[in-house]
């Protein structure tokens, strides 16, 4: 295929948007379980907004926690 | 890495050939995504706003799916924003 390495780049790009918007996706999907547990109103409330941001960063920090844990062996 | 030193990439006269493809590329990613978040949307505001199916959808269960579809929007860019605002 001719401009191989254009469309290689085209990939890795998308492969990473790929990757982002999974990972967005599921983290959405967990902090939503986790903070929205009434019905939802027409607007969050303060404590649903922090609790979905908390959410967010404590999954980050706790992924860092783990793979520390496993370079430890 | 060494890839990008062939400079046949104008002469060779396929840019429009690669250029339509990876459109078409974007462009089936896009529904892809889109896809996957309706049927994310749809089992979460499902789960949330019909909780004993009647014969029909009543008034209050439409309106709480279509505040619900705008809250899990707002709560994507909620998490995409403290993913990517705070860490970096």
């Amino acid at each position: 295929m001719e401009n191989s390495a254009e469309m290689q780049r085209f990939i890795e790009q998308e492969q990473q948007k790929a990757m982002v918007s999974e990972m967005v996706g599921k983290l959405t999907s967990v902090c939503w379980d986790k903070c929205i547990t009434s019905t939802p109103g027409s607007k969050f409330s303060s404590g649903e907004t922090t609790c979905l941001n908390n959410c967010a960063q404590r999954f980050l920090d706790m992924s860092v926690i783990i793979a520390k844990r496993f370079e430890m062996q | 890495m060494d890839s990008f030193s062939s400079p046949s990439m104008s002469s060779s006269g396929s840019p429009a050939n690669t250029e339509a493809l990876m459109d078409q590329i974007k462009a089936q990613l896009a529904q892809a995504y889109a896809q996957e978040f309706l049927e994310t949307v749809g089992n979460k505001c499902f789960a949330k706003c019909v909780t004993k199916p009647g014969s029909s959808l009543s008034g209050s269960e439409s309106s709480c799916i279509s505040r619900c579809v705008d809250r899990y929007i707002e709560a994507t860019g909620i998490v995409s924003r403290a993913l990517f605002s705070s860490t970096r």
